[in-house]
């Protein structure tokens, strides 16, 4: 990046609080809607029935003003609205926003937030073990001319805040791929649910005590940050806040893999997503993400 | 150019007894609309109503007095709206149905600056 290009970042109010790589992919700010993050929905044919069921009902992305029972509207980072993900109140349930794209060059890319997460303010107690996790996943496919044998690459993280009511704050990554399922009778739609419970795995030293602040309806923000190489397909760094993690130098941390499936050339996708460990809503607001790309 | 956004907050969802869509906020639109559509039915009665519901806080609801009938006779057709304005920060659509009713639903809230 050159001076005057880090100059004009820096007076810039939405982007001096990021480091973005030379080519700003996307500075999505919520207080100017919610900028093309929309809902998951799993693949079907003939009829949403056939929808695999842990995909039927992932809560969509909202607006919010995060306005708080006791003391009315908390507002964004540096603005009034944020986008608000919430579960619905059962154990388990989720809450995802995704973003789709593709990718125009095979270089690093780096994706940053501003979020926070809360547990809907239902009762007058500390509630700090019920949002289960919050986590971040880019979905990428390798390009049509790649020569060898392309792969559907899915980097998966997640802070697994709590678990059946006890306390972890620890930082995970997925690499097991789960089971692909046909669906309908085509033979040309499948399907698998990569945010399922099983096959996380703890990042190394990837304990972390987050800002959770006493009650349930004080929000701070927090600053995330995930680096990775479209060149190699493999992580670069992750960072939450002061603690960075150099994933390029972990061997075993590692997105999915498997084969490139028959549509998704190029794609690049990301999506951020909320769960709940109780019966009681999770709600996970994001401020503002900035993608760049470095060529 | 005005801020719009559909939300689809039910997806062929099963409406049974008390029924109530997920808390949505609003805080940001001027005007809304309640789109139902009908996938299936059974044992309806003649009259359904959902109640369109405001909140102070997305937890505590009071009526705010629009109310959205299902379309419970096949010359209805199978898709029924209400239109809502000055509404605060949440939405959602509230009702009862009779033991043994049931119907399985899209909702879409359709927002506008």
């Amino acid at each position: 990046m050159t001076d005057m290009q880090e100059a004009l970042l820096h007076a810039n109010p939405l982007l001096s609080r990021f480091d973005p790589l030379p080519r700003i992919i996307v500075a999505d700010d919520f207080d100017r809607g919610l900028q093309g993050w929309t809902s998951l929905i799993g693949n079907y044919e003939d009829s949403l029935d056939s929808i695999l069921p842990p995909y039927r009902d992932l809560r969509g992305p909202m607006l919010s003003n995060l306005s708080m029972w006791d003391t009315g509207s908390d507002g964004s980072v540096s603005g009034t609205y944020a986008m608000k993900l919430a579960t619905r109140p059962h154990p388990g349930a989720l809450a995802v926003a995704i973003k789709r794209l593709t990718f125009r060059h095979l270089g690093p890319i780096r994706l940053e937030a501003y979020f926070t997460f809360k547990p809907e303010a239902a009762e007058l107690k500390l509630s700090e073990t019920d949002v289960r996790a919050v986590g971040v996943l880019f979905d990428l496919q390798e390009i049509d001319r790649h020569g060898g044998m392309p792969q559907r690459v899915m980097p998966h993280l997640r802070y697994l805040n709590a678990l059946d009511g006890e306390f972890v704050g620890r930082w995970q990554f997925k690499k097991e791929r789960v089971a692909l399922h046909e669906i309908g009778g085509s033979g040309k739609t499948k399907s698998h649910f990569h945010l399922a419970p099983e096959g996380w795995e703890f990042l190394p030293d990837g304990d972390q005590r987050l800002c959770y602040n006493e009650i349930a309806t004080k929000q701070n923000w927090y600053y995330l940050r995930l680096d990775f190489d479209l060149a190699t397909m493999s992580y670069l760094r992750f960072q939450c806040n002061d603690r960075i993690y150099d994933l390029a130098g972990m061997p075993g941390v590692e997105p999915m893999r498997m084969p490139a499936m028959a549509n998704l050339w190029c794609m690049l996708n990301t999506a951020f997503w909320v769960e709940t460990d109780v019966a009681k809503r999770a709600f996970l607001y994001m401020d503002s993400v900035v993608l760049s790309g470095d060529w | 150019m005005r801020e719009s956004h559909t939300a689809v907050i039910e997806r062929n969802v099963t409406w049974q007894g008390e029924f109530a869509t997920e808390p949505y906020e609003v805080a940001w639109a001027g005007e809304a609309i309640f789109f139902v559509r009908v996938l299936a039915k059974e044992n309806l009665p003649d009259i359904v109503a959902a109640h369109v519901q405001i909140s102070p806080d997305g937890m505590h609801w009071c009526k705010e007095g629009e109310i959205l009938y299902l379309p419970t006779y096949d010359f209805d057709g199978d898709l029924v709206f209400c239109r809502v304005e000055h509404f605060g920060g949440w939405l959602r659509l509230a009702g009862e149905l009779p033991e043994g009713a049931s119907a399985t639903v899209i909702v879409y809230l359709v927002l506008k600056e």
